[in-house]
Parts: structure tokens; C-alpha cells; sequence
């Protein structure tokens, strides 16, 4: 065999082993389009050696016609799968120059098939042999056909795609990519100038624009390489990280779960089984999760998790589940949802943490300061004690002198019927008022669970001065209120809110103890904190100011300034305003006495409605 | 049962349901009842000659009963007051006595207590009406006296004897005697005794000296 044979041979099996290779890694890697395309320059490639290889062999005009007609077809594959390979892998090359080569390849590979011989010839008329490096090679003699210049002008087009796609990477600052990729190409692109110099009988070579393209294969080949190399290496990293990641996450009490929503089925680590009470080849699908929650918490987790698929928003909830030996945990669940291109949620991941220690200390935290609350109300229930045997018997005494001044009527027996019936209303309604008295001294004495309620604060004011305004006119205050139409609800316990501010205003009262009669007015606002979109109420009154430095020792538990009492009624309230994420402040008036604040946040689903609101309006 | 024809029981109470209550209650008693929302209502219309009593809640807005009861004894009113009250507070129905409250009741009131109280006040201010009514005779009585039987009347009520007192004038017996007639016939008494007891009702004797 000469080595002109051996060498064209070498060159096409090279390449096609480079082909086969990144084949077999594109059916693993299907997602990466870019294997294949290598795979097909590189199948390209050692065709047109091939090809070329026939053409040095080849004895007579008729069999190289064939041969020059057909070589294009490579010759386009290559072409199309270079600028594919570069705007895939390099993410490079101006779009429009890639779409006329392809439109300009396309086209001279059509006309080649058009006309009689090739795009290149318009007639061979002899094939001429020469000895070239010590073997005989065939080259055609023939009429260069003026459509060839097509062709030329296409390799032109690669050249400048080639080129502008190196500089783009260059810049980018991928050096060695675009010196490696962009320079083999721009040398691949000269070396094809062989062709049209053949052609045209300018030098005696055989073609050799397979080597040229085995030099570029071979480049992008490298580059492929070492990507794979690369990717080996995340593997490593990533396997290392992951075994972190399950230490940092053991030893956290920290279980990681994956839910793949379209099989519906979720994997947890060992951990994440354990948390809860699921065996470990016990197969895990939604239905299973959400039967191991507590019924009143399906809900929320239902809602929470149906809200993240549908925004996209972080998973975020908070329950409890029944672990099959009857035992409650406290868990706190945070995931994210990745969606498919179409935006249909596919998969969510997350982890979940026991939280039944914190809860239980939660809970203990809020019942501790219930029964503080509740105990103050019963302390508070005593200063007010007056007030409210006035508030009872004020009905009581006019039920007893109506129904006396009734029998009497009857006694005398002249019964004015109108006048009975005028009696026994006003029983009725009298006996009315004194149940509503012992109605809200039953709630206000109730100890037991904190309700919470969206509620109008206005409303608590009302019904505070209702349940004080004896021992409000009893120390001559005269209340004033400026109640805030339209105001958001809040979220709160009626009773605790009612308790606080009677306590603001039984506070206000006593320090104006010392002020004359006329002067004993006290202040009730309500509105909006603009700033948090938080309902305010404020109390004001015209006694005595705060000292500057006292104005966060009077929260403090057991500070008081009055005789009676425990000094317990401030620091109850503050933690009743916090429980309700609110605040509570006080303040010295510009001209006399003091105000005290609380906000309470406004609830969520009001904001919303107000949003929807404006929505509709639109 | 009858009440006195020429007595009216005042009732002050801000408590409409109460009010109407009383109201009720003392008319099928038979008395005569005028009722008022305020202190200012019924200062409004009150008239110091008027007879019968007052029945005021203690805790009223902006006038209360106490303060009422002040301005009353301001004007030298004759109306006994009996306070009702829903509380029971000691240290106020403590100054309400003081202040000469004729009554103190708890709220819800006993018919027949308040009944009793409200006819005892009145008798307290048909008492009070005779005892003025008496006082201002003394006194137009005393005003009839000239500037000597005065000083002869005033040395009588101290107890002097005709001659004492003569001594102490510059004159003689029988002068003072003429004086002192006088002094009994224009204060028409028939005894010392007598005499000293009108005196008495008007602060004259004893003190003098």
C-alpha cells in the first residue's frame, strides 16, 4: 500500500472513531445537541477524505466526475455542522452570517446536481497523473464552471463567521477556547483554498481538505474532552458535597425530600423518613404525606403547597404530624418548585426540621402569658368592681321599682293595662341590659383559649367605654374618641385587646387624679399607621407627663406609681400587643400629660381584598 | 294611703329606665312626682318655696348628685335630699350626710324604704317650712320692739331682776317694770320662760354675755 492510501485511510478512521466516541457519549447526554453535531463533522470529515482518497485513485473522467459531484454532499454536512457546533458550544457567530452559509451551501450543493458534471466543473476532459511524493495521484483536467465562485464565496463566509465568532470569545475573556477553536477554524477555512487552486490549476497537489477538517474535528474534540474531564470532576465535587450536605443536614435534624410531582412520588433521606415515621422501603407518594398530618393542619399544608405551584413562590409551612405510634411532632417545611419550559411544576424540593420543642415551649410561652393576662384582668376586675355593681344594679333597681310599682297598681285595683304593658317593657328590656353586664363579665373573666378573630377596633373601643364609663363619670373624665372610619380589621383576641385598653385608660385616669375636675379630659384615637399599613389607637391624657428615662421602665413587670395595685397592667399589656405583633409606646404631649400607642397589624386577607378590589375596578 | 296634696318629690336621675322606674313607683303611691334628666334641668325650674323632697342619683355627668346637693344648701333650699345610688360608695355617702343628706339608698331600692324615706323628708320639710315660718314671726315680733325694751328684753332673758337691770340702765325699777310689760305683751308671751325660748329660736341670749 503507498502511504498516500495509508495516510487518507488513517485520516477517515480517526476521524471516525472521534465520531463514534462522542455518538455513544451524545446517547447518554441527550439534552447536549452538541455531541452530535460534533459527531457529524466528524463523520463529514472522513468522508471527504475518503472521497478525496478515491479521487488520487481514480483512472478514468467518468468515475471522477462521480466522485467530484458527490463530495459535496460531505462537504455541506460539515459545513452546517461547523456553525451549528459553534453557535452551540462557543455560543458565538453573528446569526445571520450562520443562516447565509447555511442558505448559500444549500444552494451550491443543489446546482451541483443541477448541472452536467459539478458545480466546480462545467466539463473534465482528462485526468492528469502525476507522481507526488513517490506515488502516482490523478487530478482533473478540466473548465472551471463560474458558479464555483458560489462555493468560494460561502468559504469566504465561514472564514469572517469563523473569525468574528473568535474575537466574540476572546473577548469574553475565553482566551484559549477562542485561540484553540476560532484559530483551527479560520486555519481550516484558508487550508480549503486548496480546492479552488486545484481547480484552477494554480498548484499541482492532490486535494487534501480532509486533513485540514481532521485538524479542526480534532481541536473541537479537544475542547470536548476536556468538558467531559471536567464534568468528572463536578461529579467528584458534587459527591463530596452532597455527602456534606447529608452530615450538615443529620446533624441539623434536617430531612431532605425531593417530590417528583409528574410519577408523584417522593424520595426522602433516611432522615426525613424518620421524621416521619415512614419505614424505609415504604414507598412515599402526596396522598401518604398528607395522610400522616394532623387533620386540622391538611389544610394549610394543602393551601401553602398549592400556592407554590401556582406562583412559583418558596414553600413555607408549619404542622403537625401523627407518627403511626400516636406521637405528635411539630415540623417546619420549606421547599422550592422547579418548573418545565411549558411552566408546569415537575419536581419540588425541600427540607424539614422538628420543630416540637420550640412549639412546646411556644405554647407554654403563650399560656404562661395568658394566665398572666387573665390574672391581671381579675386584678383589674377588682378596681373596677364599683363600677361594674353600678353597671348591674342600675337595671336590677329599675326591673325591682317597676315590678313593685306594678303590684301596687294592681294592689289598687284600678290597673291601667297601658301602663302595665309600658311596666313590663321596660323589665324586659332592663333585664336585657343586666344579662349583657354578666355577659361581659363572663368573657371578660373567661380563662381558657385565646380567640382570635378578624375584629374592628372601633368596636373594642366602644365596648371599653361601655364596660368603664361608670367609673369614668364617677372621676369626672370626660372621654372624647376620634374613631377612624373605614379602618382594616385586625387579627385579635377581643377580650385581651378590651384588657388593654383599660387598662390604658384606667392608667390615664389615675394620672389625672390630681388635675381640677374640669380639667380631667382624656383622649381615644383610632387610625391608620400609614408607614406599615397598621391600625393605631392611642389614649392621651392631661395629667402628669413620663420622666425621659422612665418612658420603658413603666413596661417593666411590677413598676407602678400608685398605691394599690401590682404595677403588673403595663407589661401585660406590651406582651399582649406583641403576641398580637403589634406594638406599644408611650409619649410625652407637647403641652401636658402623655399618650400611649399601640398598632396592630391590619389582616392579611383585608389587604388582599383591597387589592382585588381595585383590580375589578380597573 | 294619702300624701300630703301640697308636696312634690323631685327625682334627678340621668338613667332613663331608673327614672321612669321611680316615677312610676311614688305615683302609684300617690304622690305628686316631677322628673328630671339633669341637675341643670331641674335647677332650671326650681323654686326655693317649693314643698316636698328631692330623690338624686349620685352619679350623674357633669353635674352630680353631690355637687347638686352643694349648690342646693348654696341657696338655703329647704328640700331634703335622699340620695340613690348603684354603688354603695362609702366615702361619698359619707359626704352626702355631711352635707345633710336626709337619706342614703342602694340601688336596687326597696319599695317600701324608699316610701318611708320619701315620707319622712317630707315631713322634715313641712317641719322646716313651720320652723321658718315660726322664726321669721319671732322676728317681725322682735322688730315691733324699741331700742330700750330690746336692751330691757335681752337683760331679761339673761336672767336679771328688775332691779339689776335698772341699775345697769340708770333708771328705776318701775321704768323697767313699764318696759318689761311692754316687752311681753309686743312679744306676746305670757312668761320668762316663754320669752326665752322665741329668743332663744333667733340666737338672742345667753351668748351675750
Amino acid at each position: 500500500m503507498s502511504w498516500v492510501t495509508a495516510l487518507w485511510s488513517m485520516n477517515a478512521a480517526a476521524c471516525l472513531t472521534l465520531a463514534g466516541f462522542y455518538l455513544a457519549v451524545w446517547c447518554k447526554q441527550r439534552q447536549s445537541p452538541m455531541y452530535l453535531v460534533f459527531s457529524c463533522s466528524a463523520i463529514a470529515a472522513a468522508a471527504i477524505s475518503a472521497f478525496e482518497l478515491w479521487m488520487v485513485n481514480s483512472r478514468t473522467v467518468d468515475q471522477y466526475e462521480q466522485l467530484a459531484r458527490w463530495v459535496h454532499v460531505p462537504t455541506w454536512a460539515l459545513t452546517l455542522s461547523f456553525v451549528a457546533f459553534v453557535r452551540l458550544y462557543l455560543h458565538a457567530g453573528r446569526l445571520w452570517l450562520a443562516w447565509s452559509i447555511y442558505g448559500l451551501r444549500t444552494l451550491v450543493l443543489i446546482l451541483n446536481f443541477i448541472f452536467p458534471i459539478s458545480i466546480n466543473f462545467s466539463a473534465i476532459t482528462d485526468i492528469r497523473q502525476f507522481s507526488w511524493g513517490g506515488q502516482m495521484v490523478s487530478v482533473p483536467v478540466g473548465d472551471p464552471n463560474p458558479w464555483g465562485l458560489l462555493s468560494t464565496i460561502s468559504l469566504f463566509l465561514l472564514l469572517i463567521f469563523s473569525v468574528d465568532a473568535a474575537i466574540t470569545v476572546w473577548r469574553r475573556g475565553d482566551r484559549q477556547r477562542a485561540l484553540l477553536v476560532g484559530g483551527s477554524m479560520i486555519f481550516g477555512a484558508i487550508l480549503a483554498w486548496n480546492v479552488p487552486l486545484v481547480i484552477w490549476g494554480v498548484i499541482d497537489v492532490p486535494f487534501f481538505l480532509g486533513f485540514a477538517y481532521t485538524g479542526i474535528v480534532a481541536t473541537m474534540g479537544y475542547e470536548l474532552s476536556n468538558d467531559l474531564a471536567r464534568v468528572a470532576g463536578l461529579v467528584r465535587e458534587l459527591e463530596i458535597s452532597e455527602k456534606r450536605l447529608n452530615l450538615a443536614a443529620d446533624s441539623a435534624n434536617l430531612g431532605m425530600w425531593e417530590w417528583d410531582i409528574v410519577r408523584d412520588e417522593i424520595w426522602m433521606t433516611d432522615k426525613g423518613r424518620a421524621l416521619f415515621g415512614f419505614d424505609p422501603p415504604e414507598k412515599v407518594d402526596f396522598d401518604r404525606f398528607r395522610n400522616r398530618l394532623y387533620l386540622e393542619d391538611r389544610e394549610s399544608v394543602n393551601s401553602a403547597v398549592e400556592k407554590s405551584l401556582r406562583t412559583g413562590a418558596e414553600y413555607e409551612s408549619e404542622y403537625r404530624v401523627v407518627l403511626p405510634d400516636g406521637q405528635i411532632r411539630w415540623i417546619a417545611g420549606r421547599g422550592q418548585v422547579e418548573f418545565n419550559r411549558g411552566g408546569r411544576p415537575v419536581r419540588m424540593r425541600g427540607a424539614s426540621l422538628d420543630i416540637t420543642t420550640r412549639k412546646q415551649a411556644e405554647e407554654q410561652a403563650t399560656r404562661h402569658r395568658n394566665e398572666m393576662a387573665h390574672l391581671s384582668r381579675v386584678t383589674t376586675l377588682g378596681e373596677l368592681s364599683g363600677s361594674l355593681a353600678h353597671e348591674l344594679n342600675l337595671p336590677l333597681g329599675a326591673i325591682l321599682s317597676n315590678a313593685q310599682a306594678a303590684q301596687r297598681i294592681l294592689a289598687n285595683g284600678d290597673a291601667d293595662l297601658a301602663e302595665v304593658r309600658e311596666i313590663l317593657n321596660d323589665i324586659v328590656s332592663e333585664d336585657k341590659r343586666a344579662a349583657e353586664v354578666i355577659r361581659r363579665l363572663r368573657l371578660w373573666l373567661k380563662k381558657g383559649e385565646v380567640q382570635q378573630h378578624s375584629l374592628n377596633i372601633n368596636k373594642v373601643v366602644q365596648d371599653v367605654l361601655k364596660l368603664i364609663r361608670t367609673d369614668l363619670n364617677g372621676q369626672n373624665v370626660t372621654v372624647t374618641t376620634e374613631l377612624s372610619q373605614n379602618l382594616p380589621t385586625v387579627n385579635g383576641d377581643s377580650v385581651q385587646l378590651q384588657q388593654v385598653l383599660v387598662n390604658l385608660v384606667v392608667n390615664a385616669c389615675d394620672a389625672m387624679a390630681n388635675c381640677n375636675a374640669p380639667e380631667r379630659w382624656l383622649l381615644i384615637r383610632t387610625g391608620i399607621e400609614s408607614s406599615s399599613r397598621a391600625v393605631i389607637v392611642s389614649v392621651t391624657d392631661r395629667g402628669s407627663s413620663i420622666p425621659e428615662k422612665k418612658m420603658e421602665e413603666i413596661f417593666e413587670p411590677f413598676f407602678t406609681t400608685k398605691e394599690k395595685g401590682m404595677g403588673l397592667g403595663l407589661s401585660v399589656c406590651r406582651t399582649i400587643i406583641a403576641a398580637h405583633r403589634g406594638k406599644l409606646w408611650a409619649t410625652n404631649n407637647a403641652d401636658r400629660g402623655a399618650t400611649l400607642h399601640f398598632t396592630l397589624p391590619a389582616t392579611a386577607s383585608d389587604k388582599e381584598s383591597v387589592t382585588t378590589n381595585n383590580k375589578m375596578g380597573q | 294611703m294619702s300624701a300630703p296634696s301640697s308636696a312634690t318629690v323631685f327625682v334627678v336621675d340621668d338613667y332613663a329606665p331608673g327614672r321612669r322606674s321611680i316615677t312610676r313607683l311614688l305615683r302609684t303611691a300617690g304622690f305628686v312626682v316631677a322628673a328630671f334628666a339633669s341637675a341643670q334641668d331641674f335647677l332650671a325650674q326650681y323654686d326655693p318655696g317649693v314643698r316636698g323632697c328631692l330623690v338624686l342619683d349620685l352619679a350623674m355627668p357633669t353635674v352630680s348628685g353631690l355637687e347638686l346637693q352643694s349648690i342646693l344648701g348654696e341657696r338655703g333650699s329647704l328640700l331634703p335630699i335622699i340620695f340613690l345610688t348603684g354603688t354603695g360608695d362609702i366615702p361619698k355617702s359619707v359626704q352626702a350626710m355631711k352635707q345633710g343628706a336626709s337619706d342614703f339608698l342602694t340601688k336596687p331600692v326597696n319599695d317600701e324604704d324608699l316610701l318611708a324615706a320619701v315620707r319622712v323628708a317630707i315631713e322634715k320639710n313641712r317641719a322646716l317650712h313651720w320652723e321658718q315660718a315660726e322664726l321669721s314671726e319671732i322676728r317681725t315680733r322682735l322688730a315691733t320692739l324699741t331700742p330700750r325694751e330690746r336692751e330691757v328684753l335681752e337683760y331679761v332673758v339673761a336672767g336679771k331682776l328688775n332691779k339689776q337691770i335698772a341699775d345697769e340702765l340708770g333708771t328705776v325699777e318701775q321704768t323697767v317694770k313699764v318696759h318689761r310689760a311692754h316687752v311681753m305683751q309686743k312679744m306676746r308671751v305670757h312668761s320668762v320662760a316663754e320669752l326665752v325660748r322665741l329668743t332663744q329660736r333667733c340666737g338672742i341670749g345667753g351668748a351675750v354675755y
